[in-house]
């Protein structure tokens, strides 16, 4: 949905993700993978290669360090965080996530496209979009709907996420489609684009 | 499958002649028992209209509104009060509930129009109370309710006494989102329990809690959306 910006921001999250869970015990990869995919709801696969290109990462910038005094294969050694991995831990909670630039995605540029072509019939685009955005909540909410209010916190936060960002597609696509109505309505041209009077 | 709903080319048309206005051209369409409808369309595009006549609230000026299996257009007044009062039950968005009658009172009011005994309308609407989990609520007064309560209320008020045809015009639309969700979640149970309801909302997140979305727009319906079978919820972490 949300392509286009999502790699930065995946890399974001999952570098501090795992952070995060080196700031409770010292872990090996895997057992930071599985860690990370329970506390993101189940759903936020991870694979081990991205797991150890992170710590990589996190080991080069002096924020996690290996436990293991005799050199071990990746698989099998431990890490922990340091306490300049834990200093940028708590400023990461401590600061909220501001987005650099609007996202430029696809379904925006589409929309954008064919009000300006003029020959295209946004109303049925919309339509098409707004019925797929629809078909994926209702999955959503299927999911929800037998997800367990006390032990599945995670899974349901992750669910609203999804769900409120969905619904948030709906609701420009609804008021994309009232813009365009009130252009052909005040003035008999078809396509505000070509509506010159 | 049980039909409960049907259209067949219903139409409202107001007016005649340059005046005419039509404010739901012929539809046809059937809601199922165990089936959640949500009608879903901007402002004057019908949806309150459809709600209406299958309610019996109005009649069908072409073509049949059939609720549980019988046609509302063609029920005389009294048949018609029946109906609405044993089978069909309404939810709006607010001024729901009579502000001087308790919620037991309130949920009772339909049993006690259509004659039924005040002890077994005062257990009914017990009963009802229970099922939208206000049970220990029922002395209270509106007042004295949150909003989400007094919109279980008329949930309860809607359902007393076994009737399977819910119509909810935007029931969720004074709530809050956690709120609303509780009120959707007393429509699912009321459907998969076997029942049906038809929801008329702006809201598409709780349109999203019905198996079947029908978008009307200018008083037609031009299309209509289930349940993508596979959702993606796998967000990789890039």
């Amino acid at each position: 949905m949300y392509a286009a910006d999502n790699e930065a921001e995946g890399r974001v999250s999952v570098r501090y993700g795992l952070l995060a869970l080196l700031d409770e015990a010292p872990s090996h990869g895997y057992q930071l993978k599985t860690a990370f995919e329970r506390r993101t709801g189940g759903n936020w696969a991870l694979n081990i290669g991205q797991v150890y290109t992170t710590i990589q990462r996190l080991e080069r910038d002096g924020l996690v360090e290996s436990v293991d005094i005799e050199p071990a294969g990746d698989d099998r050694r431990e890490y922990r965080i340091t306490p300049a991995g834990r200093a940028q831990l708590s400023s990461w909670f401590d600061n909220p996530v501001v987005p650099e630039a609007p996202a430029r995605d696809e379904l925006t540029i589409k929309v954008l496209l064919a009000v300006a072509a003029g020959d295209i019939d946004v109303t049925a685009l919309l339509q098409r979009q707004r019925r797929a955005s629809i078909e994926q909540l209702q999955a959503y909410t299927q999911r929800k709907a037998k997800a367990d209010p006390k032990r599945d916190v995670a899974f349901l936060i992750l669910l609203d996420a999804l769900i409120f960002r969905t619904e948030a597609e709906i609701r420009w696509l609804d008021a994309s489609d009232a813009r365009i109505r009130s252009l052909s309505e005040r003035a008999p041209a078809q396509h505000p684009s070509k509506e010159t009077a | 499958m049980t039909t409960l709903v049907q259209l067949e080319g219903a139409a409202r048309r107001f007016g005649s002649g340059h005046t005419e206005v039509t404010a739901l051209h012929p539809t046809s369409l059937s809601v199922e028992a165990g089936e959640l409808l949500a009608v879903m369309g901007p402002s004057g595009s019908g949806k309150t209209t459809l709600l209406s006549l299958v309610g019996g609230l109005d009649k069908p000026t072409e073509g049949r509104v059939v609720v549980a299996g019988q046609d509302v257009g063609s029920l005389k007044p009294r048949d018609l009060a029946i109906l609405r009062r044993r089978t069909v039950g309404y939810v709006f968005q607010d001024l729901n509930l009579l502000a001087g009658l308790t919620a037991r009172e309130n949920v009772a009011i339909p049993l006690e129009l259509d004659g039924r005994p005040l002890g077994e309308a005062r257990s009914l609407a017990n009963a009802a109370l229970d099922s939208v989990g206000l049970a220990s609520l029922g002395d209270r007064f509106p007042d004295d309710l949150s909003g989400g309560e007094q919109q279980r209320v008329a949930i309860a008020r809607a359902l007393v006494g076994g009737r399977q045809i819910l119509l909810a015009d935007e029931p969720t639309g004074a709530l809050d989102s956690i709120t609303g969700e509780s009120v959707m979640r007393l429509l699912r149970a009321h459907c998969d329990g076997g029942g049906t309801a038809i929801l008329v909302t702006h809201d598409a997140a709780h349109a999203a809690w019905a198996d079947r979305v029908v978008f009307l727009r200018d008083g037609r319906l031009v299309d209509e959306a289930r349940p993508a079978s596979n959702p993606d919820l796998s967000t990789t972490a890039a």
